[in-house]
């Protein structure tokens, strides 16, 4: 029973501790921020594009969401890119290489996607995205 | 004896002394992980089509710099002369070329309906909620594993860095990585780059063909004839 008891009491001690080496780490993190900082930007930019995409009406805005959330994607690339660089493993690179091609593959997309929208709104005169509902029953 | 204790109670490894950034590159960093966020919020808030545009170019330049900070500075070239030079001024002509100024129109018109907004608002939140958290205890993982990795490759990168040729302010030395970006992308990535080459074609050609106007369909003897004699009827209607 003692045991139990001081065993709890250790872990609140050492849950008292943590937090306030946990507010050290916090404030480490500030000053110094590592590759979890950038994975976050990362997340956060790329939910930002998701809303976008979900919220809006108007088509190229929705387009500029997608470009958002290919660039979160590209960050974290490059942000593990660097972390392998920093393990020192020898094909570091890849993921800028990887990046390269997200690029290429969004500026085709942009190309594409942008002349649809041309082509819609010379046919439906509307770039509202719950208006164009052609293919809906 | 060991106490009982979950998991999450365990301080981490107090070793957390590997950063990448440090003095005045956290500063910078900060500042553009802020703007970057808050100018991509903008993007989607914003209520005219071109406002949305120019914060969008101010987000992709924050990133570039982000990328600039991760020392990947031939893709931070490549996003400001590809996205902004490129892309972003697409975009713009598109918005010039079909702007229908619903920005005047009152707040509920650039939005979907109010539940919507709502529904993707909380899930927004949880995704974000649920992402950083496992960022967070991905991160800690990570980095308890390869934690004698990094140092190892620590010293090694010092001396390697101690090679490098100075540049010709003499403060900096001028890395190799866009040399083995390039040579990567060249040797490893061959194909795929050839592949992206002709994705580029396809690009070019489907954008003239889906971006004609009738007239030029017609003149390329591509439409239905049907279909001619209708425009045609409706125009001189019109």
């Amino acid at each position: 029973m003692s045991n139990l008891f001081v065993s709890v009491v250790l872990c609140l001690l050492q849950g008292i501790t943590e937090t306030s080496s946990r507010a050290d780490i916090v404030k480490q993190g500030i000053r110094n921020p590592d590759l979890s900082k950038f994975l976050v930007i990362a997340a956060l930019l790329f939910i930002i594009g998701v809303a976008g995409v979900l919220v809006r009406r108007n088509i190229i805005v929705i387009f500029m969401a997608i470009e958002l959330i290919l660039n979160a994607a590209n960050l974290n690339f490059i942000a593990f890119s660097r972390y392998l660089q920093e393990t020192g493993n020898l094909n570091a690179v890849a993921g800028q290489v990887f990046a390269v091609f997200v690029i290429v593959v969004a500026a085709a997309e942009a190309a594409i996607g942008l002349g649809i929208v041309i082509a819609l709104y010379r046919n439906k005169e509307t770039i509202w995205v719950d208006e164009i509902d052609l293919l809906k029953w | 004896m060991k106490p009982f204790c979950p998991s999450s109670l365990i301080p981490p490894p107090s070793s957390l002394n590997y950063m990448i950034l440090s003095g005045w590159e956290a500063v910078f960093f900060w500042v553009f992980a802020v703007a970057a966020l808050v100018t991509g919020l903008l993007t989607i808030l914003a209520r005219n089509a071109v406002h949305s545009a120019l914060f969008l170019i101010s987000a992709l330049v924050s990133i570039a710099a982000l990328f600039i900070m991760l020392g990947a500075e031939f893709i931070a070239g490549v996003q400001i002369l590809v996205y902004i030079g490129g892309v972003m001024v697409l975009f713009l002509f598109v918005i010039m070329l079909v702007n229908v100024g619903a920005e005047e129109r009152g707040r509920d018109l650039i939005f979907n309906s109010a539940p919507q907004v709502w529904a993707s608002t909380i899930l927004a939140m949880l995704l974000a909620f649920g992402l950083v958290y496992a960022i967070h205890q991905g991160w800690e993982g990570l980095h308890r594993r390869d934690q004698d990795v990094l140092r190892q490759a620590d010293a090694q990168r010092v001396l390697a860095q101690r090679e490098l040729a100075v540049a010709a302010t003499g403060t900096t030395r001028i890395t190799r990585e866009t040399e083995r970006v390039g040579s990567s992308l060249y040797r490893y990535a061959s194909l795929p780059f050839e592949i992206a080459s002709v994705l580029l074609l396809v690009a070019i050609i489907g954008s003239v063909m889906l971006a004609r106007t009738i007239k030029q369909e017609a003149a390329a003897d591509d439409v239905d004839p049907e279909v001619l004699r209708e425009t045609a009827a409706t125009e001189e209607q019109g």
